[in-house]
């Protein structure tokens, strides 16, 4: 389950049988140049609209005669076929090279960056690109010889994300007709699990010999804040920090034998495996506010405790993939 | 999506070309749908400035409620072209403000194309064309600016590249107009209503040809197959005036002529009355339209075949429909002829006809020559002689004359136009039982060598006179030769020469300055290209198109047309699809070599092109040894581009080089001449 479900399924995008032909004739690869196998252009249905225009004006033309409506009518016929390669022009010759990818929450939108370039003289306006044909990115080469483009990828689930083929079309010069094609850019990138609030922190179970980890509540001894949530005892609310913030917050009172924390999968019994991922990663990102080093435990799969960036891209990465086999 | 901004550059070309198909209808439309359109269009700003918002529904409906008021009192009906045309300009203008979706855009600008063809149905000229081309430049670029990016802010850019889209339609435009199959119209259409237009009149009253003459606009043009006659003997009949009611001359009741002559019918009974006599002049005229139904021809003129074109009895020509497009017929004339050599006695009773009552003076003038003449012919020759001697004078400024004008044009005032002479004189023969009839039309033309035919404008306007005389039947005296030789010989300008009131009221008509050479022949050059226009382009009717292709392909039916139309089209458009997607392989040259690649073609001009694989130094001494005058120069440039490009490494630098060209180019100049 990785890619599919995670692409967009609106109904302008190929059907399957389109998208293996689209496969054998244009494969994915991490920079493409649009050339004539790549583009396909049709008329819009302004383009058509357009025609019945010319086709009224050569009947007006007919009826009165007129040799100057007949003119005008014809440079517009060759207005129109004219466009059709000037929107052609808009597309061919154009470089999109995938650039780089930022994970995101399940639910968030995945960031990908492109990198359009140009070659020579030619320029490439208003052209349109994205995975989601509601909200497709506007960019202009004009000066520039290239440019970045920032899109945006709804997710679903967590996983490793292809966001499959991208489409890119141009209504450039007239509107008359579209260019497009659809590029697989061969992108990916990692959705964690979406968190999800896992109420108190849950107690941790001792661990290993390096020391020992009790939290209990009531204890004296006042270890942080953290945001309040339903069920926390009122007693514990931090109130002089309310009045000074106005947020919400609850203090922590622990007692530790050792500052190092485990997420166990077994803290949440009873729950499936998406909802424990969920709020494991809710804690791991806890933990990263925090001070404390943090490992996890997941079946098979043991992370020593650690902190910072690295440590934290990499439980996010280990929640992500959880059994989830690559490259299918 | 009612949030739908319209590109702040589509926005601007929409108004602009919008105004600018608008202003030519302007003469046409009422008051009130201008005020319409302003109204719209400043209502668009305030919208587009934030200032206002789009209009209501009811608003909106106010607007179409007074708009097609506007219209229906404006002309009265809402028949015909012209309410059609308003309000479809209406629309176009409504349009403006309700444009919440991209497509509405695309309506006006739609609307606006169809707009600006509604010019040509009254206009049709080289400047009008060129007008609406500039129109539909300014339409397209809003076109673009709707498909461009909103951060895109340079209209010229986007003006420019309208321009060039439609600069590369304009070549399969062409084969799109000369090779698709033209055809009859398939229904019938509003047509534009009558306009009031200057020419020739089908009735004559003293000082109406004398106004018309102040008017310096194209009548029509001939052209002639062989030698063009001598101006002089060109006399264009366009009508025979016989009725006199003793102030105005008028057309003979069109029910006592009989039957109009038509080439699809068979002969008239009076057909016969007509006899050709000497060579025959070929030519075809090209008339501005009139909104009248006769046409002008060379006496006598032989029948036509054209379609529509009927032979009247007093041998002229009619067209059944009323003339509002421009037309061409072809005619053979002969220059001598005899027709009516029998008049029967009703046709001498209508020829003498005159009323009882008014001008006795004249009468009595016309009895006491008529005793002095011992025959028709002295009588004749004696009024004119009397035109000649006598104090008349040939003036556009005649005075005004009361209830018996011939009389005090003959006795007191001796002052007239053409009407008066031919008017008076016509009188006089009828007085003393002379069958006679004054014929109008034009007279002489001015030659046009550059476009081979004679043109022949409202000035050139003339009023002269038919007398039937026993044996010759009806023979033209022009009495006015009597009074103005030279309007004759050398047309109207130089016959008012002395009172200097030729074009008076049009001091900046080209007309009036014949003298200056220059202009005259940049006026030549101009009216040339305005006849080949009106020929070639609006001219270009079915028949027309036929008879040409015919010249080039043989006989060809529509399908074969439409077959050979295609793949002309299609080969072009290939042709500008390389033009459009070709690399440009220069544009992927660095500067430096650029520059260098266009010396090598100036040195491929004097005969020493550059072989392929031909290294810059090698180039050079070949140079330097075929042309020892060009050595140094080659030298300085070769030198510069080699330092420029290998020592230094500076391939963006190319000013030293375009300098080292430049004084190349100077000398080679300098030597050339």
């Amino acid at each position: 389950m990785t890619s599919s479900a995670n692409t967009p399924d609106s109904t302008v995008w190929p059907s399957i049988r389109f998208r293996r032909w689209l496969d054998r004739r244009m494969p994915p690869a991490s920079a493409i140049t649009l050339d004539r196998k790549k583009i396909f252009i049709l008329p819009t249905k302004e383009g058509i609209l357009f025609s019945f225009l010319i086709v009224f004006m050569v009947l007006a033309g007919i009826n009165y005669q007129n040799s100057l409506i007949f003119v005008l009518a014809f440079l517009l016929a060759s207005l129109f076929m004219v466009s059709i390669l000037h929107t052609y022009r808009n597309l061919s010759g154009l470089t999109i090279m995938a650039s780089s990818t930022l994970p995101a929450f399940a639910g968030e939108d995945a960031e990908f960056t492109l990198v359009l370039s140009r070659l020579g003289a030619r320029t490439f306006e208003a052209l349109l690109l994205g995975w989601n044909p509601e909200l497709l990115q506007g960019a202009d080469l004009l000066e520039e010889e290239e440019v970045k483009v920032k899109l945006f990828v709804e997710t679903r689930i967590r996983g490793v994300m292809n966001p499959g083929r991208m489409l890119i079309q141009t209504y450039y010069p007239v509107g008359l007709f579209r260019a497009w094609s659809w590029l697989d850019l061969d992108m990916q990138t990692i959705v964690y699990p979406r968190p999800v609030p896992a109420g108190a922190i849950p107690f941790a179970q001792a661990s290993s010999n390096d020391g020992e980890l009790i939290q209990r509540e009531g204890v004296d001894d006042f270890y942080g804040l953290r945001d309040y949530q339903q069920g926390d005892p009122l007693k514990h609310v931090a109130w002089k920090s309310y009045a000074r913030t106005s947020e919400l917050l609850t203090k922590q009172f622990a007692a530790f034998a050792d500052r190092r924390v485990w997420l166990e999968w077994d803290f949440f019994p009873g729950m499936d495996r998406e909802a424990r991922l969920s709020r494991l990663c809710y804690w791991v990102l806890k933990f990263d506010a925090g001070n404390d080093e943090y490992g996890l435990r997941l079946p098979g799969i043991e992370l020593a405790p650690g902190r910072g960036h690295e440590h934290r891209e990499e439980m996010l990465k280990t929640l992500a993939l959880f059994e989830i086999e690559q490259g299918s | 999506m009612t949030g739908f901004q319209v590109p702040r550059n589509s926005l601007a070309w929409m108004l602009v070309a919008q105004m600018a198909v608008i202003v030519p209808h302007f003469s046409r439309l009422p008051y009130l749908t201008i005020a319409l359109c302003f109204f719209c269009v400043l209502w668009r700003v305030m919208v587009y400035q934030g200032r206002w918002s789009y209009p209501g529904k009811w608003i909106k409906v106010l607007f179409i409620f007074f708009g097609t008021v506007g219209l229906g009192f404006g002309y009265g009906t809402f028949l015909g072209l012209d309410p059609w045309v308003g309000l479809l300009i209406m629309m176009f203008v409504l349009k403006l403000l309700e444009m919440h979706h991209k497509r509405d855009g695309y309506v006006v600008i739609l609307l606006g194309y169809f707009v600006a063809v509604t010019q040509f149905l009254y206009e049709q000229g080289i400047p009008s064309t060129l007008y609406i081309f500039v129109c539909v430049i300014m339409i397209t670029a809003a076109l673009i600016g709707l498909n461009q990016t909103r951060s895109h802010l340079r209209p010229v850019q986007t003006f420019k590249k309208a321009t060039v889209l439609l600069v590369q339609s304009l070549p399969l435009m062409i084969v799109l107009f000369v090779l698709f199959p033209r055809i009859s119209p398939l229904w019938t259409v509003p047509m534009q209503s009558s306009v009031a237009r200057t020419g020739v009149t089908d009735t004559m009253t003293p000082g109406n040809i004398a106004l018309l003459t102040q008017s310096d606009e194209l009548a029509f043009r001939a052209t002639f197959a062989g030698e063009v006659p001598p101006l002089s003997k060109l006399y264009w009949r366009g009508l025979v005036l016989s009725r006199f009611d003793g102030e105005s001359w008028t057309q003979e009741l069109p029910a006592l002529y009989g039957r109009i002559y038509r080439p699809d019918q068979p002969p008239t009974s009076w057909q016969d009355k007509m006899e050709l006599l000497g060579e025959e002049v070929r030519y075809s005229i090209l008339l501005e339209p009139t909104s009248q139904n006769w046409l002008f021809s060379l006496t006598m003129p032989e029948g036509t075949n054209k379609e529509g074109i009927g032979l009247v009895r007093d041998f002229r020509f009619y067209s059944f429909r009323e003339i509002r497009s421009k037309l061409r017929y072809e005619l053979t004339s002969h220059l001598n002829y005899r027709i009516d050599r029998d008049l029967h006695d009703f046709w001498r009773y209508r020829y003498t006809l005159l009323p009882e009552e008014g001008n006795p003076r004249a009468k009595r003038l016309a009895e006491s020559i008529w005793e002095r003449s011992p025959n028709k012919r002295d009588y004749i020759r004696n009024i004119l002689r009397r035109f000649n001697l006598e104090e008349f004078v040939y003036t556009l400024k005649p005075p005004v004359l009361g209830d018996h004008s011939v009389d005090e044009f003959l006795l007191d005032s001796k002052r007239g136009f053409c009407e008066h002479y031919a008017g008076s004189f016509v009188f006089l023969m009828r007085a003393v039982g002379i069958p006679a009839r004054v014929v109008v039309g034009y007279q002489g033309g001015e030659y046009n060598r550059i476009g081979n035919y004679v043109e022949v404008r409202q000035f050139d306007a003339h009023a002269w006179t038919e007398v039937w005389q026993e044996g010759q039947g009806w023979v033209r005296v022009d009495p006015t030769s009597a009074v103005a030789p030279e309007r004759i010989e050398s047309g109207l300008e130089f016959a008012v020469k002395d009172e200097d009131t030729f074009l008076s009221n049009l001091p900046l008509s080209w007309m009036k300055y014949r003298q200056t050479l220059w202009l005259t022949e940049i006026r030549l050059q101009l009216s040339a290209l305005g006849y080949y226009w009106d020929r070639w382009v609006v001219g270009y009717t079915p028949s027309v198109q036929m008879s040409l292709l015919a010249r080039y392909f043989g006989d060809l039916d529509r399908k074969w047309l439409g077959m050979v139309m295609l793949s002309g089209f299609f080969s072009l458009l290939g042709v500008v699809a390389i033009f459009v997607l070709g690399k440009r392989s220069h544009a992927l040259l660095r500067p430096i070599d650029r520059e260098y690649l266009r010396f090598c073609q100036l040195m491929a001009r004097q005969g020493l092109p550059r072989s392929v694989g031909e290294g810059p130094l090698d180039f050079a001494a070949r140079v330097a040894q075929a042309r020892p005058d060009l050595a140094p120069a080659m030298k300085q440039v070769t030198d510069t581009y080699i330092r420029l490009n290998y020592a230094e490494d500076q391939p963006e630098k190319t000013k030293s080089l375009r300098k080292a060209i430049r004084v190349y180019r100077f000398r080679n100049l300098v030597t050339e001449a």
